[in-house]
């Protein structure tokens, strides 16, 4: 899977959420999408999951665009959305047969069952997404995600509602996914737990592009350009 | 997997999330029956005006009922951010207008049925043998309402108020299907056969057609602007 992203800019009115953005990633890369509040962090990952048009600019995913009408790409891309995406009223089990069946992925009950095992909510399977605790269904969409393999998973400051297995469980999950040469691209504010994990970071500062390079160590040039967004102390 | 695989799916997975929670039914079934009752003591219906007050009547009941199982068609996809769960997926938005469609169609027959046998014994009214011509007439008449009334709801959608705007965008694009539904109950009780109704039939008949598939052609498009 290669991700191709060129000028690509979005406008809600008068205001430029993010502007002139390209990118090139190649199979198995790890972005980590940093920056402060308001930065378009948010705004790019619903451009790259189509769930907002561009203003400007294209979107391709192994040369093919990411337009309205192209369900098989759309069927490569994933957002995992902390406790989002889920229906309430369907059990852990139902929730992930019914997105398993949209992606035409006909997973056995004992495969959704081995998923679940994996995010330790086989005992919960029975149980409406509803009951669940934010951190819980976060594990959800982790199986689901784990099930519905996609080639570029967009993740939306996914750290928040985890405990400590659960961060786990996530990372060995990205570390697995970006092995099998899938693009993921992680929106976080837990800078530290990013930058161990990506294979290049992305600073984003009021909708443009700040900082974009591969990870290195020591990383002079990254500490440099993140430094303007540190906290002050509040003195 | 195919538009009709993907419609059944979802379609499936309404009629679960209803069973469950009961809303939309519950709410239909009672506010149509409690509209009965209060036109069945505001009307004093005299013998030789029911052909002409009894459709325009039952109509009137069934476009209040429905617009309020349409302001909740979309409750689910609104919860969790659910709708963009969908659009995300590979999902032909064509499916989902007709899983929504079909949805809504099931909830609406679901309280006509009780409705209309219920409307004939309170304005007790005789001719119980053209409740099947009117059920027939009822249901083209409520395909119409449902097909315009789910690319409504999905225009409505994300509007703040979109409980009022609704019925102001759907009731008049409504009034063609209003009219030839009135029309054809009117004929059949007037006459006991559909007679000179044929041609309001088949306005009813190109109606459902034409907006069925203008629905699956132009819902990719009404639910992502």
């Amino acid at each position: 899977m290669r991700l191709t992203v060129k000028h690509l800019a979005k406008a809600y009115g008068y205001l430029w959420a993010l502007r002139h953005l390209d990118l090139a990633l190649a199979p198995g890369e790890f972005v980590a999408l940093l920056g402060p509040n308001g930065a378009g962090k948010t705004t790019l990952l619903k451009l790259l999951a189509g769930l907002t048009t561009p203003t400007t600019g294209a979107i391709e995913l192994d040369g093919r665009p990411l337009s309205a009408g192209a369900a098989a790409v759309r069927g490569q891309i994933g957002l995992l959305a902390p406790a989002e995406h889920l229906y309430d009223q369907l059990t852990v089990l139902e929730n992930l047969r019914f997105f398993s069946a949209l992606y035409d992925k006909g997973s056995s009950t004992g495969a959704l069952q081995a998923a679940l095992e994996e995010v330790g909510l086989a005992d919960r399977a029975g149980e409406f997404s509803g009951n669940l605790s934010a951190g819980m269904k976060c594990r959800l969409s982790i199986a689901k995600w784990r099930l519905l393999d996609p080639g570029l998973l967009l993740l939306d400051e996914p750290y928040g509602v985890l405990d400590g297995n659960g961060i786990d469980l996530l990372e060995a999950f990205l570390r697995a996914h970006c092995a099998k040469g899938h693009i993921v691209i992680m929106a976080s504010h837990h800078v530290a737990r990013a930058l161990n994990l990506c294979s290049r970071a992305l600073i984003l500062h009021q909708g443009r592009v700040h900082f974009d390079e591969p990870k290195q160590t020591p990383w002079p040039g990254f500490d440099r350009a993140f430094g303007d967004f540190l906290p002050r102390g509040g003195l | 997997m195919t538009l009709v695989k993907q419609a059944y799916l979802l379609l499936c997975k309404d009629l679960l999330l209803e069973l469950r929670r009961r809303d939309s039914l519950l709410t239909m079934f009672f506010f149509g029956t409690l509209l009965l009752f209060v036109f069945h003591f505001a009307f004093d219906m005299p013998p030789d005006k029911v052909a002409e007050l009894a459709p325009a009547l039952l109509w009137l009941a069934f476009l209040f009922t429905g617009t309020l199982g349409l302001a909740q068609l979309f409750q689910a996809e609104r919860d969790n951010h659910c709708l963009d769960g969908l659009l995300l997926s590979p999902l032909d938005r064509g499916a989902l207008f007709l899983a929504k469609t079909g949805f809504n169609l099931m909830l609406m027959l679901a309280v006509e049925v009780v409705v209309i046998p219920l409307f004939w014994i309170l304005f007790n009214l005789s001719g119980w043998n053209l409740l099947p011509q009117l059920f027939l007439v009822t249901l083209l008449g409520t395909v119409g309402f449902c097909v315009l009334g789910t690319i409504t709801a999905a225009i409505t959608l994300r509007a703040r108020a979109r409980e009022l705007l609704l019925p102001l965008v759907l009731f008049p694009l409504m009034i063609p299907v209003i009219l030839a539904t009135i029309r054809c109950m009117e004929t059949v009780l007037k006459t006991g056969s559909f007679g000179d109704a044929t041609p309001w039939l088949r306005l009813l008949l190109g109606f459902d057609v034409i907006f069925l598939t203008i629905g699956v052609l132009i819902f990719d498009w009404v639910i992502e602007s």
